[in-house]
């Protein structure tokens, strides 16, 4: 087992970067997720790993061992490695069996045939798939195809996993169900893995530590809780989970708290640790379960403040309400029990917990 | 998981010497010099005083001077133009109305037209000339039988036109089959807006449809204007006789045919012929390019409804059935009977003419059985290698990270743009020219090597698209998991290649079976094939046994496209 080392990582097609300066530095064990819109560049960063391409810049290192160095010009071709990579596309050879496929890879390392066959059923029972063993790929489902891919890459013990969306096939159902298996199978493996998806659910359900990457570029790298409590930017703010943003001026600032005007002239007050200067615009963003709708006569207080806004429409989305509002010709979210009765509805938003952005954002849906 | 013999995390291939680059290096050593092998004597010698292994021979720039200067080259040159011209639009004008008839309209028996009409591409134009001779030559079958009825016949197959007409029936095929996949054939909903916009049927198809084939058109007739340029078969046999030479016909005869060749005047004109071809294929690349915004690949677009001819449908049909049955379907069929006669003509019944005699005249000279033995080992042996020679360099230049991958492609495409006439002279030259090449030179190994150099591009455009559709990832996945290149591609990469190899085995064997036009010029005695037999028996006169020669080849083909089809499911055109 071993720990990867990825610094100043540059892959250009042509004009584009399509990674720009990644450096990211997975522990022994570790399991981290590049979690990022499409075109952001993840499958290339995992690509450049495993070797399938050659990046431009920069310097990867497992265990020690150089993979790649682009000052040096040294490069390892991808059966030097010994890397296990899924891909996305489970890229099952459709002319082996099942075991033939698992096979496959003890063969290139010249495992005797009686230590392979205990492998084989080894692994096939790990990832609860021995019965199949002599189907061929098109015999059998996403799900199936999808842990055969895996047992395929788990059996010759790589130094490090990389996954490529491997879930993205499967249909909402057993998506979950194999994201819980996963989880399973990672705790009791421990192996150092990186995990590409745009799914935050499952980068935060699964993951040690996230790199939400945007346009070739790191937005942002932290723990699952990090990343969602403290967005480092608007980017990531509204990546990962539904936020809600509101332009705003800063009116004053006071022991702590920043009183915010919003774009209607309405007045919000923000706990901030490092508060702007009065005058400069900011964006606030914050979460739609953090905010509820106000009791009637409920007033703005030291723990929030209460902010009216008009309906513009509510949909029913099982067992609660989605509520579209406006403040001031901006959009809001929220989400609530009951729909609300009438055009107007009263808001009431922690002091604390909400994110003040420097600058104004586009970022809002 | 528990104990291994492998360390884990060990790579299976940890820094081994890379066998991919003595393989890949040395395939692309191996193309370009087949590639070379027959452009660099031509151009050699069209730059020398006298013959290329003459050791006092001088550069000089006379040739070029001294072919303008030859008699009657000026009319060799116009002679050419007019026939491939003519070739062409004759090709262009049946192919697209067959198109548009065959793929476009609710005609009666569509289907079954259209694979008549692709007939003239299986056979060799050679074998179609034999046919239409029988028909319409001067002592052929309809033209006696019009003669009885009406008098002087109306037509010569031995004039410009006459040629023009029987090449551009035998390329027809090509023009239709680009327009067939063309925008305008597959992309209904432009065609069904201005249905719906209230333009009729052929008000549709002339302001629409053939607009939007244009591009497949032009770019066939690009290609057509080529291989009409570069035809040897119909100008030998209906313009000679006729004292009508194109260029391929002055090649002829003043090299293989002359007793004491002008080396230089052979390799200049050689030499020329090859810089139009290859002006010609740049054009079509170019226009390639533009046209496939227009072909709409994969056949994903559904069917257009088709268009409704009405009371036209018959007539139409009528037209048809006469133009498969004149052009293609009645000459091969009277060719092949006329193996088994011994005289023809609509004035003698058939039972006094039937005969084996024919047959046996093939069975008893050595020098016809031989051609057959010959062309059966050069066509399944040389098929075979060039097949794995063509697999290679598809994966090699598709996929691999070989450095001069982008150039390999380039070379082994190349062979496009080297007529058969100038394959054939070049390759001559390249096996006179070194030594201790003499055991190939007079074996049919020299044919192979020629044939497979010829092809490759044909079969490059077999391989290449089936192999596109084989996902990277299945590649990718194997190299990740340790095996190197040239491992991946024994193991994974050629048996899901296996149905693009066969497909590519079997347009290679029909092609070298039936190839002529290089090999008149390499044979020797001993290694005669079918094609060289058929022309040099053609000349003695003894047009039963031609018959008799041919209607084993037509029988061969069909035998081979039947079976992969039926085998494999092979699709050999398109
Ligand atoms: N072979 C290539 N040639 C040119 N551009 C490429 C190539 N491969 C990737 N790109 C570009 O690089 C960028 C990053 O691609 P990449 O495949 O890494 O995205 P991704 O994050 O994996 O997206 P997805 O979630 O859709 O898989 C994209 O803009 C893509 O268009
Ligand atoms: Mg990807």
């Amino acid at each position: 087992m071993a720990d990867l080392k990825i610094e100043g990582l540059v892959k250009r097609f042509g004009e584009v970067r399509a990674v720009d300066d990644v450096s990211i530095h997975v522990a022994d064990g570790e399991f981290v997720t590049l979690l990022g819109p499409s075109g952001c560049g993840k499958s290339t960063t995992l690509a450049a790993v495993a070797g399938l391409d050659r990046p431009d810049e920069g310097r990867i290192t497992v265990g020690g061992k150089v993979y790649f160095d682009g000052t040096r010009g040294t490069y390892l071709p991808p059966e030097s490695r010994g890397c296990g990579l899924v891909f996305q596309s489970y890229a099952l050879w459709p002319h082996m069996t099942v075991a033939d496929n698992v096979a496959f890879p003890l063969t290139l390392r010249k495992v005797k045939a009686a230590e392979r066959k205990r492998r084989i059923a080894e692994v096939l029972a790990l990832v609860e798939m021995e019965p199949y063993a002599d189907r061929y790929p098109h015999m059998l489902s996403g799900g199936q195809q999808q842990r055969v891919a895996l047992a395929r890459t788990l059996v010759y013990q790589p130094s490090i996993l990389l996954l490529d969306e491997p879930l993205s096939n499967l249909d909402a159902k057993l998506r979950d169900r194999a994201r819980t298996w996963l989880a399973e199978l990672r705790t009791r493996l421990g192996l150092t893995t990186i995990y590409v998806t745009h799914d935050q659910i499952e980068a935060l359900s699964l993951s040690d530590r996230i790199v939400v990457m945007n346009s070739g570029r790191i937005a942002q790298l932290g723990t699952p809780q990090d990343i969602y409590e403290r967005p480092a930017d608007p980017f990531v703010a509204d990546f990962i989970g539904t936020t809600n943003f509101l332009p705003a001026k800063v009116a004053g600032v006071a022991g702590g708290v920043a009183t915010l005007e919003l774009a209607d002239g309405q007045r919000v007050e923000m706990a901030a640790e490092r508060p702007p200067e009065a005058g400069a615009r900011v964006t606030l963003a914050f979460r739609p379960e953090q905010m509820r709708v106000a009791a009637a006569g409920e007033g703005s207080g030291p723990e929030g403040s209460v902010i009216a806004t008009r309906v513009l429409s509510k949909s029913y989305v099982g067992g609660r309400w989605q509520v579209a509002l406006d403040l001031g010709g901006g959009p809001l979210r929220l989400e609530a029990e009951t729909p609300p009765s009438g055009d107007e509805v009263r808001l009431w938003l922690p002091r604390s917990g909400c994110i003040l952005f420097k600058g104004v954002t586009d970022v809002a849906a | 998981m528990s104990s291994t013999t492998a360390e884990p995390g060990a790579p299976a291939a940890p820094g081994r010497f890379p066998r991919e680059i003595p393989i890949q290096y040395g395939m692309a050593a191996l193309v370009v010099v087949l590639v070379a092998a027959p452009l660099v004597p031509i151009l050699y010698q069209s730059f020398l005083t006298g013959a290329l292994y003459d050791r006092d021979a001088q550069l000089t720039l006379g040739n070029f001077a001294r072919l303008a200067q030859t008699e009657g080259f000026g009319t060799v040159l116009w002679n050419t133009f007019l026939l491939a011209a003519l070739s062409t639009v004759v090709a262009q004008f049946f192919g697209t109305a067959a198109a548009i008839l065959f793929g476009r309209t609710d005609l009666p028996g569509a289907r079954v037209l259209g694979e008549l009409f692709l007939w003239p591409i299986y056979l060799s134009a050679l074998v179609l000339s034999f046919g239409w001779y029988s028909i319409y030559g001067p002592a052929g079958y309809v033209t006696l039988f019009w003669q009885s009825m009406f008098g002087e016949a109306p037509w010569n197959l031995y004039s410009i036109g006459g040629m023009a007409v029987i090449a551009g029936v035998s390329q027809a095929p090509l023009a239709y089959l680009y327009c067939l996949s063309s925008a305008g054939m597959t992309d209904p909903t432009l065609e069904e807006a201005a249905r719906v916009s209230g333009s009729g049927t052929f008000r549709t198809l002339w302001r629409i449809t053939l607009p939007l084939m244009m591009p497949a058109i032009a770019y066939s007739a690009v290609l057509n204007f080529t291989i009409g340029l570069e035809l040897l078969s119909v100008p030998l046999i209906f313009g000679e006789p006729a004292g009508v030479t194109v260029l391929t016909t002055f090649l002829y005869n003043i090299s293989a045919t002359s007793p004491r060749p002008d080396h230089g005047l052979v390799a200049t004109a050689a030499a020329l012929m090859l810089v139009v071809i290859v002006f010609l294929v740049w054009l079509q690349g170019r226009l390639l390019g533009n046209t496939r915004r227009f072909v709409t690949l994969g056949g994903k677009a559904t069917r257009p409804r088709p268009f409704r001819l009405g009371g036209l449908r018959w007539p139409f049909f009528a037209i048809c059935v006469a133009y498969v049955v004149a052009t293609g379907v009645a000459p091969v069929s009277m060719l092949v009977l006329r193996a088994f006669t011994s005289f023809l003509s609509p004035m003698i019944p058939l039972a006094d003419v039937l005969t084996l005699e024919n047959f046996e005249i093939l069975w008893r000279e050595p020098v016809y059985l031989r051609s057959i033995t010959n062309s059966f080992i050069v066509s399944l042996v040389g098929a075979a290698g060039a097949t794995a020679l063509i697999g290679m360099i598809a994966l090699i230049v598709h996929r691999s990270e070989f450095r001069f991958r982008n150039a390999l492609h380039y070379t082994a495409l190349f062979p496009r743009a080297i007529p058969g006439v100038v394959a054939g002279i070049g390759f001559f030259y390249a096996f006179a020219l070194l030594p201790g090449l003499g055991g190939i030179r007079n074996s049919i190994w020299i044919l192979v090597i020629a044939f497979t150099m010829r092809f490759i591009p044909t079969g490059l455009g077999a391989v290449a698209p089936m192999l596109l559709q084989v996902s990277p990832d299945l590649d990718r996945a194997a190299r990740v998991q340790g095996a190197d290149w040239w491992t991946t591609t024994r193991r994974i990469m050629a048996p899901l290649m296996r149905p693009a190899l066969v497909a590519c085995y079997t347009i290679l064997f029909i092609s070298f079976f039936k190839e002529y036009s290089t090999a008149i010029f390499l044979f020797a005695p001993g290694s005669e094939v079918i094609g060289t037999a058929l022309l040099q028996t053609w000349v003695q006169g003894e047009v039963g046994v031609v018959a008799g020669l041919a209607a084993i080849q037509v029988v061969v083909i069909a035998v081979c496209i039947t079976t992969a089809r039926a085998i494999f499911g092979v699709k050999l055109h398109g």
